[in-house]
């Protein structure tokens, strides 16, 4: 049996901590783990950047709280560029990647509340939105 | 038992330059990347990188895992590369790669995390990796 929990959020600074929190037109679902379900199996995480300002990073998230038996677990999932177009031109579009790690195997405590944060490191490319799946199992 | 999940990022300035990985976004200075007390192997790696593309030119990337805490020795991984014809306008959008492996370590000792750029210069390359330790 698997269960399943989906947040989003903007990650608008490069070099810092975000929680993702939202879920679209839910704007606080429940981040505490399902009864009976002792680990993460897997993780499908995605951004995508306006890239409104010319830079580099590379994506991750930082998983936590009291449910995270191991202590914070840090997952690198993608990477957004971007440079300046010529006056009078088009930007191409970011299309953001999908990465869908399998066999994660991170220990949760049932019943207890996770945090799941995003983050860009590297030079800032603009406003990035984030959306994560963690899939929950035994 | 379950895994661990370690992560170092850094900014590559220079071609062919090893450059050490030490910071993790918000955190300046997480400190050294330790083999966690317990760890068996080092189970896989997860690398993401992303260039400024502020040079006309083509080069790959890669990166060196070294230190104590891999008994046998230093371990070299391709992670990408990039190329464009001309400075002006692009964007860029990856997913990161992840690599199955199976290294034995020492816990409770050392793993350096280097990136590095070859052949030619790319302008600046930000590179994040996340090693995966199995318990």
């Amino acid at each position: 049996m698997s269960r399943t929990i989906t947040v989003e959020g903007d990650v608008n600074a490069v070099d810092t901590r975000t929680l993702l929190t939202g879920q679209g037109s839910v704007t606080a679902p429940s981040l505490v783990v399902p009864a009976g379900m002792t680990k993460i199996k897997k993780i499908i995480m995605t951004a995508a950047a306006d890239g409104l300002a010319a830079g580099h990073v590379v994506h991750f998230i930082r998983l936590g709280g009291s449910a995270v038996l191991n202590g914070e677990q840090t997952i690198m999932f993608g990477s957004d560029d971007s440079i300046a177009v010529q006056t009078g031109a088009d930007a191409a579009p970011s299309l953001g990647s999908l990465f869908h790690l399998k066999d994660v195997d991170i220990d949760v405590r049932p019943s207890d509340t996770i945090t799941i944060a995003g983050e860009s490191a590297g030079v800032d490319v603009g406003d990035s939105t984030f959306a994560v799946t963690l899939v929950y199992g035994k | 038992m379950g895994k661990l999940y370690r992560s170092r990022e850094g900014t590559i300035a220079s071609v062919d330059t090893k450059t050490q990985l030490t910071t993790l976004g918000s955190e300046t200075a997480p400190g050294p990347l330790m083999v966690p007390a317990g760890a068996k192997s080092l189970k896989s790696v997860i690398v993401a990188m992303g260039t400024s593309q502020a040079v006309a030119a083509d080069g790959s990337m890669f990166i060196r895992l070294e230190g104590p805490g891999l008994p046998e020795g230093p371990e070299t991984l391709a992670v990408g590369s990039q190329g464009v014809a001309v400075a002006t306008g692009g964007h860029g959008s990856r997913t990161a790669i992840e690599v199955d492996l199976d290294i034995p370590v020492v816990p409770a000792n050392e793993i350096l995390v280097f990136g590095e750029n070859a052949g030619e210069d790319v302008g600046d390359v930000t590179i994040g990796v996340t090693l995966v330790f199995q318990m």
